[in-house]
């Protein structure tokens, strides 16, 4: 016997993702172009990108207060050199492997939140989780904060407002809002069911729906969205042309972390990142999307694992902006961990569960910097940061002053925001693509291909 | 009079707008309008529906409408004492999913769900079945009766006391969550108080507790005095040593509770197009003349000019409950596994007991984006084809008769459960096959056949080889995905039950013309418009001239004609209401 998980991994491996491309009906295709060629049919609400780091992040060593002799006592063997780490100032470093966080911060557009948790805070990995999630430390909600966001938010062109991309339980921070969210890895949530004659249902849905409407009333405006959908189907279809390489379903065991992987390869950061930049180059008109990547409980041999974590996050980060090229200024992405770690290494060249930790939050509108002081290494609460700024802050500053969502609304309460975002700034093209002239629209930067031949991924 | 209403609505005058109205050459009272009023003031009219209602004219079926069959009261008793053995709130849904189908007075089922989204209470956060469930009989009780002692009892719900923190709410911490939603959503709307007015009526509430804590019993209303303040409060101007009664009293004085709830229920039963101003004064007039009558203003609306013109019509945003019910009442020929509904209609954004916050569901075209209107696609599919999920990977009890309600001295956990109400085999046009009423006396022994000598709830035999109870889990759980399905392989057809067909061949259609004529008359109560015919024709006619007899009787045909419906099913104007 098998359970419905083992089930899922075997018909619902990354590569089967593909299954989604072919039941998509092929007359879809001219409802996308002629959606496409629709100026308003590209978004341009605002999109937030959320990215959970599983496991607890080892907020420490990923900025590191190099410049804190305390740092390099209380971590004999991890700490990071002042030679290694990317510097942000006198006493700040990144990770030497985020590379592409630290262009990001010196171009202003990267702000590393420090000191954030919550009080009392729970060790326990789903306990935390949940907390974050459900953005209650009583844990009274029972509704993810992202999906309590959804009925106060505007979808202008009628897009599906949130997506999780990934092949697990939708998570719970996305829970709760009926009708709001899909999870790309699960077929069922998003294809259209045409059993027995395929083909001709097809073409008579497409006759059907392709009217002309001579009165702007309320069935035209139906049939807009009923258009929409299919070119939603469409462009999820084309967004995912290529991912995975192998049309058969195979067992897929998550990949060993070692950083990297393709702009195709869902079981990667950076694939999950990629199809979520192609969906936005797309206009899926889609505002939340949510990704993670696991690995993060480092309790023994952290270095090398931790490592190739960050240099996934970095990369991924990074390389997700680039692509994004005109679209950039209209996302913004946040990194969170259910907690940091013990301030002390332990015995095993790894850390425990700890407390309070960092957050990045991306993107080219965000005020660039370093928010909050790096909590103190001397003061410590059983071993452990002492956190000064609640996450629910930062939640509530994207969904104010990024989303357009009365925070009070979602998180019961009212938190005073951090100069996060600042939606008035100028941006500059991302180094990627210049916008073409005479407003045509810039094209999307060249992604890598996908893999020519399935069978090499072998 | 006999005139019609300006084609502009700006144009039209009130006062002839909501004058009652009568059938005329112009607008008879045909199938089209017949649709019309089942749509708005029921869950879309059965086949069977639409012929008595033509048999009997307008007025007597409107009347029926209002007062339900007669058997209706004894019925919902019935159905009242079944719901208070749900556990899980997938069943509670799938038990209120069966009285709007069943309950034989659709349209206070109709109303029960606009005060539900009025008061919107979610088990999110109340997370205790019964109280729900409760909470659900308060709103049925007054969903036709009058506003005042309607508000009043929903002040004191146990369900709504948790919902809104009126736990907290103590004289030395007065907690405002209550006072202010009484004020915003469930009587005045935004700008018809002060935050001063606000303040003092959660004053005036505090005390009003169910936390047990007094005579332990966590589900009961309590006045606690020593939590109460009873000092003087200032509320719309007017002082006095108010209690949570004065401000409920107070809030209905109000010109504007009127003039909000018309508005509301004008969008639920008229139109979700902003009525120019003055339309709905005479309507606002009355209703305060009323006390507010609900039923009076109901009738009023729903048997006026306005409603029966082109104002009305398809002039709203089916909800998702319409939607979903509305299909299967038009064309599946028994009742389908209701517990099947459960999940398309949270895809849809619906989810009964589960409103995503206080203010309710975004309603009118806030139901449809990408993934709720390809839910509704795919939902159409399912009705369309037959092919229920429960029917076909549930196993267990084969063939077994079972009560839908237990003998009020069986212990709990014999009690047959809501699987009843996911396998009932009645059918709601038909009379025959209907539930027989007992009445209230034999309840008990009606508990052992439940509701007559007919098998009513029968289980399927077991498919597949599954295990009893198979892969068909709670509230939420995903459906088990199918594999990548093999493109050509032919859908096996469809349990007679289910089977579209059944209603739509019941009549010989001789031609394919025939057919889809009816078609439109089932599901939309009028003929498919002339653009779309020609397509749905030609898709039937599958390349050929003309179909005999035979063919028209074949199974391959039968196939195309489910196929064709769900075309149909997934048109924009299906969409409206």
């Amino acid at each position: 016997m098998f359970n419905r998980r083992d089930f899922l991994s075997r018909t619902l491996g990354g590569s089967s993702l593909l299954a989604v491309g072919s039941v998509v009906p092929e007359f879809l295709a001219a409802t996308a172009r002629a959606a496409d060629t629709d100026p308003k049919a590209k978004g341009k609400d605002t999109i937030l990108v959320v990215v959970e780091l599983t496991g607890g992040n080892d907020g420490l060593n990923t900025v590191a207060p190099y410049g804190d002799d305390l740092y390099h006592k209380a971590r004999p063997t991890l700490a990071h050199t002042r030679k290694d780490v990317q510097k942000l100032d006198d006493y700040h470093g990144l990770h030497p492997r985020m590379g592409e966080l630290k262009q990001l911060f010196d171009k202003k557009q990267l702000a590393v939140v420090q000191g954030v948790g919550y009080p009392n805070p729970d060790r326990s990995h789903f306990e935390s989780m949940d907390i974050w999630q459900l953005a209650d430390p009583r844990r009274a909600q029972t509704t993810g904060w992202l999906a309590r966001s959804i009925p106060g938010m505007s979808v202008s062109d009628a897009g599906v407002p949130g997506m999780y991309i990934g092949q697990d339980r939708l998570p719970l921070a996305m829970q709760g809002a009926d009708g709001g969210v899909i999870s790309l890895a699960d077929r069922e949530s998003f294809h259209l069911k045409l059993t027995g004659n395929g083909p001709p249902r097809q073409k008579l849905l497409q006759d059907l729906n392709s009217g002309d409407d001579t009165q702007a009333d309320l069935a035209a405006f139906v049939r807009k969205r009923q258009l929409q959908t299919y070119t939603s189907l469409k462009k999820i279809e084309e967004a995912l042309a290529g991912v995975g390489g192998n049309t058969q379903p195979q067992p897929q065991p998550r990949r060993p972390v070692k950083g990297g992987g393709d702009n195709f390869d869902l079981n990667s950061l950076t694939g999950k990142l990629g199809l979520i930049g192609r969906l936005i180059n797309k206009g899926l008109g889609t505002r939340l999307y949510y990704a993670s990547l696991a690995g993060f409980d480092t309790h023994s041999g952290q270095a090398e694992q931790h490592a190739d974590l960050l240099g996934e996050v970095s990369t991924s980060i990074g390389s997700f902006f680039t692509g994004l090229g005109a679209e950039a200024g209209r996302v913004v992405l946040v990194t969170y961990s259910e907690f940091g770690r013990r301030v002390k290494e332990n015995g095993s060249r790894g850390t425990d569960h700890g407390a309070a930790s960092c957050m990045f939050v991306a993107g080219p509108k965000v005020t660039g910097g370093i928010v909050g002081k790096h909590p103190k290494l001397d003061d410590l609460s059983d071993g452990d940061l002492k956190y000064h700024t609640d996450f629910r802050r930062v939640y509530a500053t994207l969904l104010d002053g990024w989303l357009g969502v009365d925070s009070r609304g979602v998180l019961g309460e009212k938190f005073e925001p951090l100069p996060l975002i600042d939606r008035a700034k100028k941006v500059e093209p991302p180094g990627g693509p210049v916008p073409a002239k005479n407003g045509q629209k810039a094209t999307s930067p060249a992604l890598p291909p996908p893999p020519a031949a399935p069978a090499v991924k072998e | 009079m006999a005139e019609s209403l300006p084609s502009e609505l700006s144009r039209v005058d009130p006062a002839d707008a909501w004058k009652p109205w009568r059938p005329s050459a112009a607008t008879p009272w045909d199938r089209k309008w017949v649709a019309h009023l089942y749509r708005r003031a029921a869950f879309g009219p059965s086949p069977a529906e639409t012929d008595r209602a033509l048999a009997d004219g307008f007025e007597t079926t409107l009347d029926r409408l209002m007062t339900g069959q007669p058997d209706a009261p004894a019925l919902q008793d019935l159905f009242a004492d079944a719901g208070e053995y749900f556990k899980d709130p997938l069943k509670l849904r799938a038990w209120w999913l069966y009285v709007m189908l069943e309950g034989k007075h659709p349209l206070r089922e109709k109303l029960t769900l606009f005060w539900h989204n009025h008061f919107a209470t979610s088990f999110a956060k109340v997370q205790r079945v019964h109280l729900m469930f409760e909470q659900n009989l308060t709103l049925r009780k007054h969903a036709l009766g009058k506003f005042r002692p309607f508000l009043l009892d929903m002040s004191k719900d146990t369900a709504m006391l948790k919902w809104l923190d009126s736990n907290q709410n103590i004289r030395s911490a007065p907690n405002e969550n209550y006072a202010r939603e009484v004020m915003e959503l469930f009587s005045l709307g935004v700008g018809n108080y002060t935050e001063k007015d606000i303040q003092e009526a959660a004053r005036a509430f505090t005390g009003w507790h169910a936390d047990g804590q007094v005579n332990r019993d966590e589900d009961a209303f309590e006045f606690k005095p020593e939590y109460h303040d009873a000092g003087p409060k200032t509320v719309f101007g007017q002082t006095g040593n108010w209690g949570g009664e004065d401000v409920v009293r107070l809030c209905c004085d109000r010109p504007a509770c009127g003039r909000f709830l018309v508005g509301k229920l004008y969008a639920f039963l008229v139109s979700e197009t902003a009525p120019p101003k003055g339309l709905l004064v005479p309507l606002e007039n009355r209703f305060r003349a009323s006390d507010y009558d609900i039923a009076d203003l109901v009738k009023t609306m729903l048997g006026s000019r306005l409603f029966f013109s082109a104002h009305a019509y398809r002039k709203r945003v089916k909800w998702p409950v319409e939607y979903a019910l509305g299909a299967v009442r038009g064309v599946t020929p028994g009742l389908v596994p209701l517990a099947d509904l459960v999940d398309p209609l949270a895809k849809m954004g619906q989810t009964l007991f589960a409103p995503p916050n206080v203010k309710g569901w975004r309603t009118g075209t806030d139901w449809l984006n990408s993934a709720t209107l390809l839910a509704r696609n795919n939902f159409a599919e399912t009705v369309a084809t037959g092919n229920w999920p429960r029917i076909s990977t549930r196993g267990g009890r084969g063939g077994a008769t079972f009560a839908a309600v237990a003998p009020p001295t069986a212990p709990v956990a014999d009690v047959a459960e809501a699987d009843t109400l996911m396998f009932a085999e009645s059918s709601p046009g038909a009379p025959s096959g209907a539930p027989r009423l007992v009445g209230p006396a034999d309840q008990v022994q009606a508990a052992a056949g439940a509701f007559g000598a007919a098998p009513v709830y029968v289980a399927t035999p077991p498919v597949d080889g599954l295990p009893p109870g198979g892969p068909s889990g709670g509230a939420g759980s995903a459906p088990v995905p199918k594999g990548p399905a093999p493109a050509p392989a032919p859908p096996p057809p469809p349990e007679a039950k289910f089977d579209p067909t059944e209603v739509l061949f019941k009549s010989k259609p001789a031609s394919v013309a025939a057919l889809v004529k009816r078609m439109g008359e089932l599901l939309y109560g009028e003929e498919v418009s002339p653009a779309a015919r020609g397509k749905i024709e030609k898709f039937l006619l599958d390349g050929k001239k003309t179909l005999g007899e035979k063919d028209l009787d074949s199974v391959a045909f039968r196939q195309r004609a489910r196929e064709a419906l769900h075309a149909l099913m997934c048109l924009p104007e299906y969409q409206l209401n």
